[in-house]
C-alpha cells in the first residue's frame, strides 16, 4: 500500500505582516536604478550647489564703519546722549524723567553707568520708554521689566562692587528695586549720569529680487530734575560733560538751566546682528536637490500605475492603505537618511569657505552642530526633503500620473517663493503661511526677520515646517481615501 | 511633409491631455496676472506717480505658472510616444527623422503660440480693466495699458514668444531624456531653481552673472517697459539667452533621435 505523503512546500509560507510590506517597498525602491540615482543626485545636487552658494556669497559686515562689538563680542549698535561725570568707587545716581518726548515707542530716557563713555563698552541703564514702561538694561543682553508706569519717574542705579542695582520710584521716597546686575570686571572709575536714546525708524522695502532696508534717524527730547550724584566716598566735585556716544546721523544736545536738565538724544542701544543666516547658506542647496526628490516621489507610485504593477502589488497586499503606509515609510526614511548625509556634509564644507568670504566672527559667530538651533536647521533639512517626498507620493497616488504630479509639486513649492519675491511684506509673509514653501524656514538657525530677501525669513522654521506637513498629511490622507474607491 | 504635419497634429489633438494643458496655460497666465494685478494699488507707495509699476510685467506675472503648463504639453508630445511605443509606429510610418522631429516641433510650438497669445492678451485685457479702480490711471501717469504702446506690444509679443521658446526647450529635453518624469524635473530645474538661486546669492557679481544666465529671469525681461536700464539684461538680449537654451536642447534632441534607436 502505498503511503500518501502530505506535500510541504520547502519554502515557509509568506506572512502578510508589515514588515514583509516594507521589505517589499523597500527593495522596489532599491531594484530601480533610475531611482537610486535619483537619490543620490539629490545628495550631490544638495551639496555641490550649497558649496557654490556659499563660495558666492560675501558681505563686509566685519569691515563696515559703524559695526560695534559689545562686551561679550557680539555685534551691537550703541547710539545716543550721555550727560556724565566719573564715579570713583561705589556710589549712586538719582533723578526724576520729568517728561518724554514719544519720538519711538522704545525711546529711552533715565541713568546709566557706563564703563567709558564709548560705544560698546559695558553699561546697565534704568530708563522710562513711552510703550513698555521701566526697563532695566544691560550689556545689550539683559532686559528686566520694572512697572508699566510712564513719566515722571524717578529712577536710582547704586553701585556695590562690580554689582549695579536699578531702582525706581514714584515720588522719590518710597523706592522699588528692580534688579541687580553684575558686571564683572567694572573699573574702579566710571562714568555715571542721564542719557537718551530715541531707535531709527526702519522701513523694509521688498522688489523682485532685492530687499532694502531704508529709514531715517529719530530723536526724542526729554527732560530731569532731582539729578544727584553721591559717592560712598568723598571725591572732588565733578562737572558734567555731554557727548552723542555713537554715530547716530542726527545729532543731540542737553542743556542746563536751574537743575533741570533738557536732553535731546538719537540712536539705538541694542544687539546689532546682521540678518544674513550662514547656517542657511551653507544648506542652500538642498534647493535644488529636492527636484530630484520629488520625481523619485512622485515615480514611487506613478511608475507602479504606467506599467500595471500596482494590481500585482494589491493582489499581494489587498489592504491597500497598508501599501501607502509602507511607501511613505520607505520613501520618507530613504530620503531621510540621504538627506542627513547630504546636509552634515554641506554644512561641515561650506562653513569654512563662508568665513572665508567674511562671513566670520564677531559678526558672525562659528555656528556648531552642538547649538539647537544649528541642529534644527541640518537635521530640519533632512527632514524637509522626507516630507517633500511623501508630499511627492501622496501627490503621485492622488494623480497617478508623473507629469501632473511632479509640476504640480514643484509649482507649490518653488512658485511661492519666487512670487513671494515682488511682493509687499506682508502679503509674502501670508503666502509663506499657507503655502508648502514656508517648509523651508526649517533651515534657518536666526530668529525670523524682514530684512532678508528670502521670503520664508519672514515666519518661524516651526510655523513653515508644521505647514509642509500638513500639506503632506492631508494630500496623503487623501491619496488614502481615494485608493480605497477608485479601481487600480 | 504636409502629411506628417497632419499626422502630428492628429496625434496631438486627440489626447484629452492636450486640450487641458492648453487650457491650464491660458487659465493659469489669466488668473494668476490678474491676482498679481489686483493685490497692487497704488495706496502702498508714497504718492502714486512714484509708484513706478511696470504694469505691463505685472499683468503678464501669470506666464510663471502658466509655462508650467506648456513645459508638460511639449514634454508629454514626445515622451508619451516613447511610453507607450508608439513613436515605432510613427517613425515606421515616416522613416525620415529629421522631418519626423521637424513637423513635431512645428505643431507643439504653433498650438503653444496661439494658446500664448490668448492668454496674454487676456491677462492684458483683465489688468485694463483692473488697473484704474487700484489707482493707475491716466492722471497717476498710468495710460491704460495698450498694445499701440510699442514697449507694450514688445512685451505682449516677447511674452508669446516666450512660452513658445519654453516649448522648443521642453521638446529639446523631452526627445533627448525621452522619460516624462525626468524630463519635467530637468526642464522645471532649469526654469524656476535657476532665478531662485540667482536671487539669494548675496555677492553682487554672481547675482547679476546668473540673472543673465538663467533662462526664466533672463527671458522674462522681455516683459520689462519702465526702468529697463536697471535690467540685468536687456529685453531682447534675454530672450536671446532663452532662444540659445531652446536651441542647444533641440539640437541635442534632434542629434540624439537621429542616432538612438527608437
Amino acid at each position: 500500500m502505498a503511503t500518501t505523503r502530505t506535500y510541504r512546500p520547502a519554502v515557509p509560507a509568506g506572512r502578510d505582516g508589515f514588515g514583509r510590506l516594507l521589505l517589499a517597498e523597500w527593495t522596489k525602491l532599491r531594484s530601480v536604478r533610475r531611482w537610486v540615482l535619483g537619490l543620490l543626485a539629490a545628495a550631490v545636487l544638495t551639496i555641490v550647489i550649497s558649496l557654490l552658494a556659499a563660495a558666492g556669497s560675501g558681505t563686509d559686515a566685519n569691515q563696515e564703519p559703524n559695526f560695534v562689538v559689545g562686551p561679550d563680542g557680539q555685534p551691537v549698535v550703541d547710539d545716543f546722549h550721555f550727560v556724565h561725570q566719573p564715579l570713583s568707587g561705589d556710589g549712586s545716581v538719582t533723578a526724576r524723567v520729568l517728561t518724554q518726548e514719544h519720538s519711538h515707542q522704545w525711546a529711552g530716557a533715565g541713568v546709566m553707568l557706563k564703563e567709558i563713555a564709548t560705544s560698546g563698552s559695558p553699561y546697565v541703564a534704568i530708563m522710562v520708554t513711552p510703550r513698555h514702561g521701566v526697563r532695566l538694561r544691560s550689556n545689550f543682553t539683559t532686559d528686566l521689566p520694572g512697572s508699566t508706569d510712564t513719566v515722571p519717574r524717578w529712577l536710582r542705579l547704586t553701585r556695590s562692587g562690580t554689582s549695579v542695582t536699578g531702582y525706581e520710584s514714584a515720588d522719590g521716597v518710597a523706592w522699588r528695586k528692580v534688579g541687580t546686575v553684575d558686571l564683572h570686571g567694572l573699573p574702579q572709575s566710571v562714568e555715571i549720569g542721564l542719557f537718551v536714546s530715541s531707535p531709527p525708524e526702519v522701513v523694509i522695502e521688498r522688489q523682485a529680487g532685492s530687499t532694502s532696508v531704508g529709514g531715517h534717524p529719530t530723536s526724542g527730547t526729554a527732560t530731569f530734575d532731582h539729578v544727584q550724584v553721591a559717592a560712598a566716598r568723598p571725591q572732588q566735585p565733578a562737572t558734567w560733560a555731554d557727548e552723542d556716544v555713537g554715530r547716530s546721523p542726527a545729532r543731540g544736545e542737553a542743556t542746563e538751566t536751574g537743575g533741570t536738565f533738557t536732553v535731546t538724544g538719537s540712536g539705538e542701544i541694542a544687539p546689532n546682528p546682521p540678518p544674513d543666516d550662514v547656517v542657511q547658506t551653507s544648506l542652500f542647496g538642498a534647493f535644488v536637490g529636492l527636484m530630484a526628490i520629488v520625481a523619485v516621489g512622485v515615480l514611487f507610485i506613478t511608475s507602479e500605475y504606467k506599467r500595471g504593477m500596482i494590481r500585482t502589488t494589491f493582489a499581494a497586499s489587498p489592504r491597500r492603505g497598508r501599501v501607502l503606509a509602507a511607501k511613505a515609510i520607505v520613501i520618507g526614511v530613504a530620503t531621510f537618511a540621504v538627506g542627513m548625509v547630504a546636509s552634515v556634509t554641506a554644512f561641515l564644507l561650506a562653513q569654512p569657505i563662508l568665513r572665508e568670504n567674511g562671513f566670520a566672527p564677531p559678526a558672525f559667530p562659528r555656528p556648531s552642530l552642538s547649538e539647537g538651533p544649528v541642529l534644527r536647521a541640518v537635521v530640519g533639512t533632512a527632514a524637509l526633503l522626507a516630507v517633500i517626498a511623501v508630499f511627492s507620493l501622496g501627490a503621485g497616488a492622488l494623480l497617478r500620473r508623473s507629469a501632473g504630479a511632479i509640476s504640480a509639486v514643484i509649482a507649490l513649492l518653488l512658485l511661492p517663493v519666487i512670487v513671494a519675491g515682488v511682493l509687499p511684506t506682508s502679503a509674502a509673509r501670508w503666502l509663506m503661511r499657507v503655502t508648502p514653501a514656508g517648509g523651508f524656514a526649517i533651515q534657518r538657525a536666526k530668529e525670523p526677520t524682514e530684512a532678508l530677501v528670502e521670503p520664508w525669513s519672514l515666519i518661524g522654521p516651526w510655523t513653515g515646517f508644521g505647514v509642509l506637513c500638513a500639506y503632506a498629511a492631508v494630500t496623503l490622507a487623501l491619496a488614502f481615501w481615494l485608493l480605497r474607491r477608485r479601481d487600480a | 511633409m504636409r502629411r506628417a504635419l497632419r499626422a502630428e497634429w492628429t496625434k496631438l489633438r486627440t489626447v484629452s491631455s492636450t486640450a487641458w494643458l492648453l487650457l491650464a496655460a491660458v487659465a493659469f497666465t489669466v488668473a494668476v496676472g490678474t491676482l498679481a494685478t489686483a493685490s497692487v494699488d497704488t495706496s502702498q507707495c508714497p504718492t502714486p506717480t512714484t509708484c513706478f509699476e511696470d504694469t505691463t510685467k505685472l499683468s503678464l506675472t501669470g506666464v510663471w505658472l502658466g509655462q508650467i503648463a506648456v513645459v508638460v504639453l511639449a514634454v508629454l508630445a514626445v515622451t508619451n510616444e516613447y511610453g507607450t511605443g508608439m513613436i515605432q509606429t510613427t517613425l515606421a510610418a515616416t522613416p525620415q527623422r529629421g522631418m519626423v522631429f521637424v513637423t513635431k516641433a512645428t505643431v507643439v510650438t504653433a498650438t503653444v503660440l496661439a494658446a500664448a497669445t490668448v492668454g496674454v492678451l487676456g491677462s492684458l485685457l483683465a489688468a485694463r480693466s483692473i488697473l484704474p479702480g487700484n489707482g493707475f490711471t491716466p492722471a497717476n501717469g498710468y495710460p491704460p495699458l495698450s498694445l499701440a504702446d510699442e514697449p507694450t506690444l514688445r512685451a505682449a509679443i516677447g511674452t508669446v514668444l516666450y512660452l513658445g521658446l519654453v516649448a522648443l526647450l521642453s521638446l529639446g529635453v523631452g526627445t533627448a531624456i525621452r522619460d516624462t518624469a525626468g524630463a519635467i524635473t530637468t526642464v522645471l530645474t532649469l526654469l524656476y531653481v535657476f532665478p531662485v538661486i540667482a536671487a539669494f546669492v548675496t555677492d553682487p557679481q554672481w547675482h547679476e552673472r546668473l540673472q543673465k544666465l538663467a533662462p526664466m529671469t533672463a527671458g522674462l525681461a522681455i516683459q520689462a517697459t519702465k526702468g529697463l536700464d536697471q535690467l540685468p539684461i536687456r529685453p531682447w538680449a534675454g530672450l536671446g539667452v532663452l532662444a540659445a537654451y531652446a536651441g542647444a536642447a533641440m539640437l541635442l534632441g534632434a542629434a540624439l533621435f537621429k542616432l538612438r534607436d527608437a
